[in-house]
């Protein structure tokens, strides 16, 4: 505000305008400020039972949502990771190894799990039809219309399935042979029975190395510890990379 | 383009509710903002499997548009970001829903969210949302319901099994005829500029179209853009359902008559289940009456937002009512409001809120005398709360009388009935006075009808909402000042002081400080070519326009920061909220925990509900400053 401040004068120029607030003699206030001033810290109000009930409300809808099927995290972080990859360097090692408890812990989901549920497909762009429904080949019928009604009679059949006995995981296995289905089984899994390990196999899968498998370092696996041949999908994630490995190649 | 902190925002609150897939794909969008499938691959370093399944989900999920374009056949991805924000509203619509129409409306509400958009039949397969809930819920719905269904079936079991075989489409329809629920429409998962363009090159192929030229043209293809999009984008369902212009299952407050009233005020979290139930019952019972012919099995619907923040925006000025009016006004406000939320699509025909003083008045549809009545609860003591009715009586001026009136007037009202609409109006009239003018009275061919002037009250609003803050950072002496320059409009130091009556010192102490945080400013007018500093007039101003815009942005940098706390409060238990999550231990809690580990969950909860308390009045003011 002193552009023009060659006014003599005891004032400074622009003074009455000084951005200090204190007193208007044009001293301007050379005291150091004091180090910790006194400050009092606001404080809202408590939460009022309408309030509360909201947030209860957000809360239970939220953990809905997280037990739903479309929660899912990034990190992968293992032991079997390989070796220098970002993320073997994360993995925790005082937490992150398998223990029996462990069979209790919730299951953290990597890949949102899209089947089990009506689509309706005309909402959804050309290029995800098929992920949405692995039955729907793009090149069988190209009017767009046709494949909405075959998809949709399609689905019913299988979202029966999963209507009655979720834990059929198996038997649809033999019955489809798609690779899509086996996503769809991995999810059941996931629910029904204790295999941690293939979600996590999946996701390493998906990352970047589904073509060297050797390099693992032996036979011997700690994510394989405590379930190791008895489980009937155990070979099927991680084992030879056999089934997971075709997993991309759609 | 969206500023940083909502976008950060935005991306916290998705993050929070469907996880990290989510979020990065959503950040990474917003970011770059239109991504064909491979660029975004690109980008945000996915695999394609995690890419494609969490697009599809995230569509399901309105979180993002896409768009195939006509010319190369790609699709392009969006975030949608209006779709984000709004999942921090949530808890406060189920809340209203809940409130509204029973806890079962509330249920499938939640469960609608949860489902981001649904199929009628597959609602109907839903076990949670079946009648004969003891078996369905002992099996299948531990791992698929959440808290609130749990309890609610708790105490409803007995409740629902007794007689009603279908509540979800009584409800479905009571739902859809508030318009708390949509259709969903195709051009809907697209962004709004895509649809204009569509719309546009549709309307420019068309041949009578195409002979026109100029100003002409341009006319008839804004027009024609606008209705276009209008057809397209409309998924209103209320018109079928309505009758008599009311929603269905809109009726039962009246049956419960004044005594459920103060009840409903004292509203604690799960006390008052039985009397819920009541409510259902009776309220589903006047519908099965009308028609219980089901919803159109294909239907698909999925929450309308907009009109949920009508039913928001009309709570806020209910609260308005309260503070400075008597209960029964206050009630009587909230008929006519409710009256005016049936045919209130949104909160203002524009897209962004117009700046100040450029804003037009504009009045909601008008609500008749008599039907105002009709809502009233019968039993609701109108004459109490406001002054005698014979202004010709002298008596009743003095101290005690009027109390003794008051009493009395109960059996006067038996033989007076028309006197009812005469008080009704009475209290319409007293919620018309100033400052708020909450009401406004207009003769539409001899008929009285009243209405609200909801641009002029949406504006009161927000500056009551500056008003709060300043007060709360600057003091009361500031308040004065604000008020006056806004008010006066610009004014000079000297004019300030002897308009605000405040001595120099105080005055520019304050001046100064609200200059630093940016609510006031100061302008130059040079009185010659110079600029001299002393032949200079300095004149301060307060626009509450940018006042507005820079305290959303520090809301949304407020919300992002709680939100923010809360995960980082959640990384320090981790391992203990990890073991309480546990398939064994929930709902076991007391079995498995130790005293001490009950109590640090005890601890965990109230802490989260304190930072998700915040973010919830924070976004009331986001509401206030934004959307209404």
């Amino acid at each position: 505000m002193s552009r023009f401040g060659a006014k003599k004068g005891r004032k400074l120029p622009g003074a009455e305008f000084s951005w200090e607030t204190g007193d208007a003699g044009g001293e301007p206030d050379t005291a150091p400020t004091p180090l910790f001033p006194k400050y009092t810290v606001p404080r809202g109000r408590p939460l009022t039972a309408q309030e509360q009930l909201q947030v209860d409300l957000y809360r239970s809808l939220r953990e809905r949502i997280h037990d739903g099927p479309y929660y899912s995290i990034l990190d992968g972080a293992t032991s079997a990771a390989k070796k220098d990859s970002a993320a073997r360097a994360n993995f925790d090692p005082f937490h992150g190894m398998q223990s029996y408890s462990g069979k209790y812990q919730k299951k953290k989901r990597a890949l949102p799990r899209i089947l089990g549920r009506q689509y309706v497909m005309k909402f959804f762009p050309r290029e995800l039809w098929q992920t949405i429904q692995p039955t729907f080949r793009p090149d069988a019928a190209m009017d767009g219309y046709v494949p909405q009604v075959a998809a949709i009679a399609g689905k019913r059949g299988f979202e029966d399935d999963e209507e009655e006995e979720d834990d059929e995981a198996g038997k649809r296995r033999k019955t489809g042979g798609g690779e899509d289905e086996d996503a769809g089984d991995d999810g059941d899994d996931d629910k029904d029975v204790l295999d941690p390990d293939e979600e996590q196999e999946e996701q390493l899968e998906d990352d970047d190395f589904e073509d060297d498998d050797d390099d693992m370092g032996g036979d011997y696996n700690a994510e394989q510890y405590f379930d190791g041949g008895d489980d009937e999908y155990g070979d099927d994630g991680f084992g030879d990379g056999g089934g997971g490995g075709d997993e991309e190649t759609y | 383009m969206i500023s940083q902190y909502a976008a950060e925002l935005c991306a916290l609150l998705v993050e929070d509710n469907f996880g990290e897939l989510f979020a990065r794909i959503f950040s990474t969008l917003q970011r770059y903002d239109r991504l064909s499938f491979p660029r975004l691959k690109f980008y945000s370093r996915l695999s394609d499997r995690q890419l494609r399944h969490g697009l599809a989900a995230m569509i399901q999920h309105h979180l993002v548009y896409h768009y195939t374009s006509l010319d190369d056949g790609a699709t392009y991805y969006e975030p949608n970001l209006q779709a984000a924000y709004y999942l921090v509203r949530s808890g406060k619509i189920l809340e209203l829903i809940q409130d509204r129409l029973g806890k079962y409306a509330a249920t499938l509400m939640s469960t609608i969210m949860f489902l981001g958009h649904a199929q009628v039949s597959y609602l109907e397969t839903l076990p949670e949302l079946q009648p004969e809930f003891p078996k369905a819920n002992g099996v299948k719905g531990e791992s698929e319901t959440g808290e609130s269904e749990d309890q609610a079936n708790g105490h409803g079991d007995d409740g629902h099994t007794f007689e009603q075989p279908a509540l979800l489409h009584p409800t479905l329809k009571a739902l859809a005829s508030h318009g708390y629920l949509i259709r969903v429409r195709d051009a809907q998962f697209q962004s709004y500029a895509d649809n204009a363009l569509d719309a546009e090159r549709a309307l420019k192929s068309r041949p009578d179209v195409k002979q026109l030229k100029g100003k002409k043209l341009d006319e008839t293809v804004l027009d024609g853009t606008l209705a276009l999009l209008k057809e397209k984008l409309d998924g209103d369902l209320t018109r079928g359902l309505m009758f008599n212009g009311l929603p269905r299952g809109a009726k039962r407050r009246h049956a419960n008559g004044s005594a459920d009233a103060p009840n409903k005020k004292a509203r604690v979290d799960y006390d008052d289940d039985e009397d819920e139930d009541e409510d259902e019952d009776e309220w589903s019972d006047d519908d099965m009456g009308g028609d219980t012919s089901p919803m159109e099995s294909g239907l698909v619907v999925r929450v309308n937002y907009e009109k949920l923040d009508v039913a928001l925006r009309n709570r806020r000025f209910l609260d308005l009512a309260e503070l400075n009016s008597s209960p029964a006004t206050a009630q009587v406000y909230d008929c006519l409001l409710r009256r005016i939320e049936y045919q209130t699509k949104q909160c203002r025909d524009s897209a962004e809120i117009p700046r100040e003083g450029e804003e037009g008045e504009q009045y909601s549809a008008a609500i008749a005398l008599s039907a105002v009545t009709d809502e009233v609860d019968p039993l609701l003591d109108l004459a109490g709360s406001i002054g005698p009715m014979e202004v010709s009586q002298p008596v009743n001026r003095r101290g005690k009388r009027p109390l003794e009136d008051g009493v009395n007037g109960t059996d006067h009202e038996a033989s007076e009935k028309p006197s009812r609409i005469y008080e009704v109006d009475q209290h319409l009239s007293l919620l018309s006075q100033p400052p708020y003018n909450l009401t406004s009275k207009r003769m539409l061919s001899g008929l009285i009808t009243w209405t609200v002037e909801f641009r002029h009250l949406a504006r009161k609003l927000r500056h009551l909402e500056l008003e709060r803050v300043i007060e709360a950072r600057y003091g009361d002496v500031a308040l004065r000042v604000i008020r006056v320059l806004h008010a006066k409009g610009k004014l000079d130091e000297k004019r300030l002081q002897e308009i605000s009556l405040l001595p120099f010192k105080d005055l520019r102490q304050v001046l100064a400080s609200m200059q630093a945080g940016g609510f006031v400013d100061l302008q130059e007018v040079p009185r010659d070519a110079q600029r001299q500093p002393s032949r200079t007039i300095y004149l301060w101003f307060y626009d509450p326009d940018r006042i507005r815009s820079s305290m959303l942005e520090d809301t949304y940098k407020a919300m992002s920061r709680c939100l923010q706390r809360q995960r980082f409060e959640r990384n320090r238990l981790k391992e203990f909220l990890e073991k309480t999550e546990r398939s064994d231990v929930k709902g076991n809690e007391e079995r498995y925990l130790s005293q001490a580990e009950l109590t640090l969950l005890e601890q965990w909860k109230a802490k989260e509900a304190l930072l998700l308390g915040e973010v919830a009045r924070l976004d009331d003011m986001v509401a206030v400053m934004r959307d209404y």
